[in-house]
C-alpha cells in the first residue's frame, strides 16, 4: 500500500534536507576558511613576535657596540695613539674584533687589521653605509650583524662615530664577543614573552646553544627544545611545525645578530581559535536556520496547507452531494483561481447532472409507459360479459414499480385473477415484475392450477434470480358458472370479500413467496363465491401505508372501509377501489407514497341463468330462482314484486308462443348492475319481438277491452328499460329495473 | 291458491287467497263460470291477494264484462300492490273499487 503524505510532511523533510546540506555546506567552508584564518592569524602572531624579540636583540647588540665605539672615539679624540699599534691597544682593552679610522674621505688609513689599509669605504655596500659619516648627516651609525664587503665569510657587527678631527673610527666585534655583552638582557626578553596564550620565544646561538627559552634550558643545546633547524631548506620566516617541549606547534625562526630567534606556538591553540570560530558559527546558522525553517514552514501552512484544507472542505461537501457549495479561498491569486475552476466544474458538473436526471426522467416515464401498457387497461374490460365486473387501478410510487395485477380468461368460463408485488422498487423490480407476469401466465393457459402454476413459476423465477428479489402473489380461477374460486397464495396479503355490506378477509393460508426457495409446494385453495360478492385484491401499499406519525392504513381501517353496500357491477368495482383510494389518501394526508398501492376488484354478477321447457308450468321455478337472485342482489321486496310479474307475464309469453308443436327450452339470467337487476330471457323459438305489438288503449270501456296484450304492457310500464334482440337465432329479451332508492 | 266463495241468492262474494297468476287464473275463471249464471252481484273480496298478473287481470276483465250484462261487480279491500296494478293497466277507471 502507498503511504500517502501531506504537503506540510513532504515539505519538512525537503526543507530539512536542504537547510541540513547548506549547514553541512557552510560548516566546511567555515571550518575551511577559519582554519586559513587562523592559520594566517597564528604566522603574523609568531612574525610579529619574532620581529619584536629580533628587534629588542639588535636594540640590545646596538646598544652595546654603540657605546664601545663612543668610548673608544672619545679616547682616540682625547689623544689615544691612533696608530695600529695604539689601535691593537685599544682592541686588546675592549676586547673587540677591529678598529679603523677612516679619513674625511672615507680611505681607511689606520687600522688594526693591515689587510684593511687605505680601503675605500665607498667600494663595498655594507662599508658604503657608513659615509653618511663622512657628510654629516648622522654622527652615529651602528650595523647588524652581517657579512663584511670586504670578506663575505666574514660576519661581523660594525659601528662608527665621527671623530673630532674628521674622519670616523669604525669599531666591529663578531657575533661571539657581543653576545657574551648581551646574552643575560637576551634572556630577559624571553622570560615575560608570551606568543599567543601558551606560545613562546627560544633564542639559541649559532651554536645552538640556548641563550634564552620560558624552560630556562640556557646553556643546552637547541634539540633539548625539539626543535630541528636546516637552514638549507627550511627559510627564515616560513613556518614549520615541531614538537616544542612535547607539544605539537607551529614553528618559525629568522637569524638575527648571531641569534637563532624561534617563536613557538602550540598547534592546539590554533585550533582552538578555529574551533571557537567554527563553534559559534554553527550555532549562529542554527539560529538563522531554526528561524528561517520557522517562518518557512509557518508560510507554506499558513499560505498553502491551510487553504488547501478549506478547498478540500468544500470539496467534501460537494462530494456528499451538495453541488451548492462554493469554494471560496481568495487569500492569494493561486487560491482564488483554483476556487473559481472548482466552482465553474462544479457548476458544469450540475449542468449534466440536471441533464442526466431528466433524461433518466424520461427513461423512467418511458418504462412505466410500458410497463402499464403490459397491464390491463382498458375498464370495463370484457363488457360484454354479464356475470362478473373488473376494476384495477395501480398508482406507483416511483416512475416504475414493482406490483402488478393480471386478469385474462382461461377458458370461456374460467377467468384467472392475479395480483402480485416484486420485492423493491425502480427499474429492476419492473423487469422481475414482467418476468413473473409472463411466467405465471404461461404456466395459467397451459392449463396448470393455481398451485402448480405457482409452484412452477416459483421454480422458473428461482433460476437465475442473482438479484435475490421476490414476488407475493395471490393468483385464483373464477368458475364464472358456478362462483367458485382455486387460488393459491404466494406470501400475498388477504384478499377482502364484501357480502352483504360486511366485508372480510377470505379464509386462506399463505405459502412461501415467489423467487424465495425452489421446489416449495403451494396448497391449492378454494372460495366459493355468491352471485353479488365482491372480491377486493390489493398490495401492502394499501394497508402499509403510513401517515405523518408513522401509524400504518392497517387491515382494520381497511374493513371498516369497506364495510358498506356498494351496489352492484360496474359501479361497485369502481366505488370500491375509489373508496379505498380515498380512505388511504385521508390517512396519509401529506405524506409521501411510499410503496406502490395496487388494487383489483372483481363483482360477481354470477351466471345467474335457469333453464327450463318452455311450459307455464314451470313458472314457480323460474319465479323461485329470480327471487333468489334478487334477494343476492339486495333488490327491495316491491321491486321484487314487480319483477316477478313482468318475469311471468314474458315468461308465459314465450311458454305460450315462442314454439309450436313440442316446446323448447328457455334460459332466464339474472345479474345486478348499477343498482338494477337486469333480467335476460332467451328462446330458440320463432323470431319474435313481443314490444312491436300496440300497447292496448286502456281508456276504453270494459266492453271494448281486448284480453291480450297487456302482459307485456305492464312489463314495459313496470320496467325501466325492456329491449328485445335477436342473437344467434335466439330472441333475447331483457328487462331492467332499478332499485328503488 | 285457495278460493272462498260465498253465494247468498244472486249475490256472490269470491275471495281468492294468494297469487293470480298464469297457474291460478284458469281456477278462478272455472270456479266463476260454474256460479255466474245466476248472479247479479258479484263482490271480489281482495283482502288476501297479493299478486296478479295479466291473466288474473283477464279473468276480472272477463268477470267485469260478463257482469256489466246482468249486474253489478265490486271490488273489496284491494291492497296497495293490488291496486298499482289496476292503476297502470287503466283497470281502475272500469272496476268498481270500494
Amino acid at each position: 500500500m502507498q503511504t500517502k503524505k501531506t504537503i506540510s510532511g513532504t515539505f519538512l523533510k525537503w526543507l530539512l534536507l536542504i537547510v541540513g546540506v547548506a549547514f553541512a555546506v557552510s560548516m566546511v567552508f567555515s571550518w575551511t576558511l577559519q582554519t586559513r584564518l587562523s592559520e594566517k592569524s597564528a604566522h603574523n602572531l609568531l612574525r610579529l613576535n619574532i620581529a619584536d624579540v629580533r628587534q629588542d636583540v639588535i636594540d640590545a647588540s646596538d646598544a652595546n657596540l654603540l657605546a664601545l665605539t663612543r668610548d673608544i672615539a672619545s679616547e682616540i679624540d682625547a689623544g689615544a695613539p691612533a696608530d695600529e699599534a695604539g689601535l691593537l691597544a685599544l682592541t686588546a682593552r675592549h676586547d673587540v674584533a677591529e678598529i679603523n679610522i677612516i679619513d674625511a674621505d672615507g680611505i681607511i688609513i689606520s687600522t688594526t687589521h693591515p689587510d684593511f689599509l687605505n680601503y675605500d669605504m665607498r667600494s663595498g655596500t655594507q662599508s658604503a653605509e657608513f659615509t653618511g659619516l663622512l657628510d654629516g648627516t648622522v654622527r652615529e651609525h651602528v650595523q647588524s650583524y652581517q657579512p663584511t664587503s670586504y670578506d663575505p665569510t666574514l660576519l661581523r657587527k660594525y659601528a662608527g662615530v665621527c671623530l673630532e678631527g674628521g674622519g670616523f673610527v669604525e669599531v666591529a666585534y663578531d657575533a661571539e664577543r657581543f653576545q657574551r655583552d648581551i646574552d643575560h638582557q637576551i634572556v630577559g626578553v624571553t622570560r615575560n614573552r608570551h606568543v599567543g596564550e601558551n606560545g613562546c620565544i627560544v633564542i639559541a646561538d649559532e651554536n645552538w646553544s640556548i641563550v634564552s627559552d620560558r624552560n630556562r634550558n640556557e646553556g643546552k643545546n637547541l634539540v633539548a627544545t625539539g626543535i630541528w633547524i636546516d637552514r638549507d631548506t627550511m627559510a627564515e620566516g616560513d613556518v614549520f611545525t615541531a614538537t616544542v617541549y612535547g607539544v605539537e606547534s607551529s614553528c618559525m625562526y629568522v637569524f638575527s645578530e648571531g641569534y637563532y630567534i624561534i617563536a613557538v606556538l602550540p598547534e592546539n591553540e590554533i585550533l582552538l581559535q578555529r574551533d571557537t570560530s567554527v563553534s559559534l558559527t554553527a550555532v549562529l546558522e542554527v539560529l538563522v536556520f531554526l528561524t528561517l525553517f520557522g517562518v518557512i514552514f509557518l508560510l507554506v501552512r499558513k499560505l498553502v496547507v491551510n487553504n488547501l484544507n478549506r478547498v478540500n472542505n468544500s470539496l467534501s461537501k460537494i462530494t456528499d452531494g451538495d453541488l451548492d457549495e462554493q469554494v471560496n479561498v481568495r487569500s492569494n491569486t493561486e487560491f482564488a483561481s483554483l476556487s473559481d475552476d472548482i466552482n465553474a466544474t462544479v457548476g458544469t458538473l450540475k449542468q449534466y447532472i440536471a441533464a442526466a436526471a431528466a433524461r433518466i426522467d424520461r427513461e423512467l416515464a418511458f418504462a412505466k409507459n410500458i410497463q402499464q401498457s403490459a397491464l390491463p387497461s382498458v375498464f370495463p374490460p370484457y363488457p360484454d360479459r354479464k356475470d362478473l365486473n373488473l376494476f384495477a387501478t395501480m398508482d406507483t410510487a416511483k416512475e416504475v414499480g414493482g406490483d402488478f395485477y393480471d386478469f385474462y380468461f382461461l377458458e370461456e368460463n374460467k377467468l384467472a385473477l392475479l395480483i402480485a408485488d416484486v420485492s423493491g422498487k425502480g427499474i429492476p423490480a419492473a423487469m422481475f415484475m414482467m418476468t413473473g407476469k409472463t411466467v405465471l401466465r404461461d404456466y395459467a393457459e397451459r392449463g396448470d392450477a393455481p398451485s402448480v402454476a405457482a409452484f412452477n413459476a416459483n421454480n422458473k423465477l428461482c433460476e437465475g434470480n442473482d438479484a435475490e428479489m421476490f414476488i407475493t402473489a395471490w393468483l385464483g380461477y373464477l368458475e364464472t358458472d358456478t362462483g367458485l374460486v382455486r387460488f393459491a397464495n404466494a406470501g400475498h396479503n388477504p384478499p377482502v370479500l364484501i357480502r352483504d355490506g360486511r366485508a372480510c378477509f377470505i379464509a386462506q393460508k399463505a405459502d412461501l413467496t415467489l423467487a424465495a426457495m425452489e421446489g416449495v409446494p403451494y396448497r391449492e385453495q378454494t372460495l366459493q363465491l355468491a352471485p353479488g360478492d365482491l372480491l377486493f385484491l390489493y398490495t401492502d401499499g394499501v394497508t402499509e401505508a403510513a401517515d405523518a406519525a408513522g401509524e400504518l392504513f392497517g387491515n382494520n381501517r381497511l374493513l371498516a372501509a369497506l364495510s358498506r353496500r356498494f351496489g352492484s357491477g360496474e359501479a361497485a368495482v369502481r366505488a370500491v377501489c375509489g373508496t379505498v383510494k380515498e380512505a388511504v389518501g385521508t390517512f396519509a394526508g401529506e405524506t409521501p407514497q411510499a410503496d406502490d398501492i395496487t388494487m383489483l376488484c372483481l363483482y360477481y354478477a354470477g351466471n345467474n341463468a335457469l333453464t327450463v321447457t318452455a311450459k307455464t308450468t314451470e313458472l314457480p321455478a323460474v319465479t323461485g330462482f329470480v327471487n333468489r337472485a334478487l334477494e343476492g342482489l339486495g333488490c327491495p321486496e316491491k321491486t321484487t314484486a314487480q319483477i316477478d310479474i313482468a318475469v311471468e307475464e314474458i315468461f308465459a309469453n314465450i311458454a305460450n308462443y315462442a314454439y309450436s308443436g313440442e316446446p323448447g327450452e328457455v334460459t332466464v339470467r339474472v345479474r345486478g348492475e348499477d343498482s338494477a337487476a337486469v333480467i335476460e330471457f332467451r328462446d330458440r323459438g320463432f323470431a319474435f319481438d313481443p314490444l312491436e305489438k300496440p300497447d292496448p288503449d286502456v281508456t276504453l270501456p270494459a266492453e271494448e277491452r281486448e284480453p291480450g296484450g297487456l302482459g307485456i304492457f305492464m312489463v314495459k310500464k313496470s320496467m325501466d328499460g325492456v329491449t328485445y334482440q335477436r342473437e344467434n337465432d335466439e330472441n333475447v329479451l331483457t328487462i331492467r329495473k332499478n332499485f328503488a332508492k | 291458491m285457495t278460493i272462498q266463495k260465498t253465494l247468498a241468492g244472486t249475490s256472490l262474494t269470491v275471495a281468492p287467497e294468494g297469487r293470480l297468476d298464469t297457474i291460478t287464473s284458469p281456477q278462478l275463471e272455472s270456479e266463476l263460470r260454474a256460479d255466474m249464471n245466476a248472479v247479479t252481484n258479484l263482490v271480489f273480496d281482495l283482502a288476501n291477494l297479493t299478486y296478479i298478473s295479466s291473466a288474473g287481470l283477464r279473468v276480472i276483465l272477463s268477470a267485469q264484462k260478463a257482469m256489466n250484462k246482468k249486474g253489478t261487480m265490486v271490488l273489496r279491500n284491494v291492497r296497495p300492490e293490488i291496486m298499482e296494478i289496476f292503476e297502470i293497466t287503466g283497470f281502475s277507471s272500469i272496476l268498481t273499487i270500494e
